[in-house]
């Protein structure tokens, strides 16, 4: 299978701080990838490299076969790469509903000519609306469809987070701690479904976990940063056994 | 009775233009002001009240709007009847006077064109100038139109063929030709209410569907909306420029009402009474943007009506009373009512219609 995702010796610095230095990873199509390592190594930097939030220093970011550094991350988005966020960013005045629905990118609706105009993007919008409403109830949420963001609790509002970014159907989601304060049983449920869109809609995940144990049951391969360097990779099974990684745990 | 535009809200004229109480008057006067306060307010919502852009600088293109309808009136009044003279000569004015009633079909379709015109113009104005502020953060926005609208009023202040302080005069009314001066400010007031009911359709409408709903997303969290990717920077000026076309129609609309500018007419503090007009009705809802032009037009046009038979002396102006007045109803409205008093509504699009379909069964 082709890569899908690949970054290429990329070095992001901020002052002195090498938060990457030299990382390559590679992530193929229709694979379910985790993004392990120690507080501060580098995670969510390598993140915000791929999705266009930060210029690197050095390295190339692939995407499709099409060179994305350097890229907005408005244009990164359209490109096919959703992400979400570790703190999740939701739109406090917009209703949950609403918050899932503004993912799809597009909409005729979003358009300053037409906009004023109802007919020319009601259909659209019920159909994105029975989509969004679908989505939230296999999650558990459909009792909240009309809620503020501010009456959900936290688990609820990182489950958003994925669900809205699974209504814009990307090619690859990035996904930065989706289980983080999510019940054990629902942060399972959560990693099913996605090995059933993977299945089912040959869709690519890219996953910052920092529960092992939950993530360890779900993906193909790990990579391991440490210090913003790679530091070991392997099928989940070998990385857990690898001394290095044990010692980057455990010694700090 | 010959409406004038008096006082603080008209900070170009003095107050010994005063005329007699009259209440046939005072109603076409306050709600002429009324309804174009209530076009700049909306225009203000738009931005500040569902966007999240604060801009200081509402009165730059209101200013634009009416001088652009003044020299466009009038340099095709002198043209047509061959007068050579500078627009703000005492000639002009006497040409304008005379000639101003003689076609009725040009004076309302140079007040059509006026308004269309300023519409593009500021629409572009706004755009240009306030695009290259966008990507550097927000308040950089409001300082920059801030001192934009300075730099315009300063300018038109020391620019002659504009007529320096002394501004553009005799600007023929679009209804000139009608005699009774109190049915043609009536005329004109009906069709200014019905612009601004206009507008205010075109707002809801706008606001009302996807493209308002990631205006306030942007409004929340600009760099989610980036994330969610939202051209963020382009849909910024794309709501900039209509902003700006509303206000800039506002500007034509006052023109002609008044049919004289000044530079001093747009001093940055009629752009915060346009802010406390958004504050005081509820920020992200244009009824309450209207209710706030409402109340403060009302307030400032009755004071400037009834001080002068309060009998007090000179040192209490209509303006001070009209500080306090606004002062305190902000004050009140913040302690009591934090959201406005129409606080700000969830979108009305289909969306919401499956919704509440799916929690009826």
């Amino acid at each position: 299978m082709p890569e899908l995702l690949e970054t290429v010796d990329v070095a992001k610095y901020f002052g002195g701080v090498r938060a990457l230095d030299g990382v390559s990873i590679k992530v193929k199509e229709g694979s379910v990838i985790g993004l392990i390592g120690p507080n501060g190594s580098g995670k969510t930097t390598l993140f915000n490299v791929i999705t266009g939030f930060y210029v690197p220093e050095r390295g190339e970011v692939w995407f499709n076969n099409e060179q994305i550094d350097g890229l907005n991350p408005n244009e990164v988005y359209l490109k096919g790469l959703v992400r979400t966020f570790q703190i999740p960013r939701l739109f406090p005045s917009l209703t949950v509903l609403e918050n899932v629905i503004i993912t799809p990118p597009y909409q005729i609706g979003e358009r300053v000519l037409d906009a004023p105009f109802k007919k020319r993007w009601e259909k659209q919008e019920i159909d994105l609306a029975k989509k969004a409403v679908e989505l939230l109830r296999r999650f558990g949420m459909g009792k909240y469809i009309k809620s503020k963001i501010s009456e959900l609790s936290a688990a609820h509002i990182k489950m958003l987070e994925t669900i809205r970014g699974l209504l814009a159907s990307p090619k690859i989601l990035l996904l930065d701690e989706p289980a983080a304060g999510v019940a054990y049983t629902t942060a399972k449920e959560l990693f099913e479904y996605i090995l059933r869109l993977r299945s089912e809609q040959g869709l690519t995940f890219l996953i910052i976990e920092h529960r092992l144990e939950v993530l360890m049951d779900y993906v193909d391969y790990v990579y391991v940063l440490h210090n913003g360097r790679l530091l070991s990779e392997g099928k989940p099974e070998e990385v857990v056994q690898d001394p290095k990684v044990i010692e980057a745990y455990l010694g700090g | 009775m010959e409406a004038y535009p008096i006082g603080s809200l008209n900070p170009g004229r003095g107050d010994e233009d005063m005329v007699e109480f009259n209440v046939l008057g005072f109603l076409i006067d306050w709600s002429t002001f009324f309804a174009i306060y209530a076009i700049l307010a909306i225009s203000l919502n738009l931005e500040i009240g569902y966007t999240g852009m604060a801009n200081f600088g509402k009165v730059a293109f209101y200013a634009i709007g009416a001088y652009l309808s003044a020299v466009l009136t009038i340099v095709t009044f002198l043209t047509i009847f061959g007068v050579s003279a500078p627009l703000y000569s005492v000639d002009a004015v006497i040409a304008l006077g005379k000639h101003g009633a003689e076609l009725p079909w040009l004076n309302i379709g140079l007040f059509i064109l006026s308004i269309i015109l300023s519409a593009i113009v500021t629409g572009v104005v706004g755009y240009l100038v306030t695009y290259p502020t966008l990507r550097v953060g927000p308040a950089f926005l409001g300082i920059t139109i801030l001192s934009f609208g300075e730099m315009l009023r300063f300018f038109l202040r020391n620019y002659e063929p504009l007529g320096s302080t002394y501004g553009l005069f005799g600007v023929p009314h679009p209804f000139q030709w009608v005699p009774d001066p109190t049915v043609r400010t009536g005329i004109y007031a009906l069709i200014v209410l019905g612009i601004m009911f206009g507008v205010y359709l075109y707002a809801e409408r706008l606001v009302n569907s996807p493209f308002g709903r990631v205006l306030r997303a942007i409004k929340d969290d600009e760099v989610a909306a980036l994330c969610l990717g939202k051209h963020v920077p382009r849909i910024k000026a794309t709501v900039l420029f209509i902003g700006s076309a509303i206000a800039g129609v506002a500007g034509a609309l006052y023109l002609f009402y008044l049919g004289s500018v000044n530079p001093d007419m747009f001093i940055p503090r009629v752009t915060f009474d346009i802010w406390a007009m958004v504050i005081l009705g509820g920020m992200g809802n244009n009824k309450g943007a209207i209710a706030g032009a409402a109340i403060i037009t009302f307030v400032d046009r009755a004071l400037t009506f009834i001080t002068p038979s309060l009998g007090l002396t000179a040192y209490i102006t209509p303006d001070y009373i009209r500080w306090m007045t606004v002062g305190l109803l902000i004050v009140l409205v913040l302690l009591f009512k934090p959201g406005g008093l129409i606080p700000e509504k969830p979108i009305k699009t289909p969306a919401l219609e499956v919704a509440n379909k799916i929690e009826e069964g």
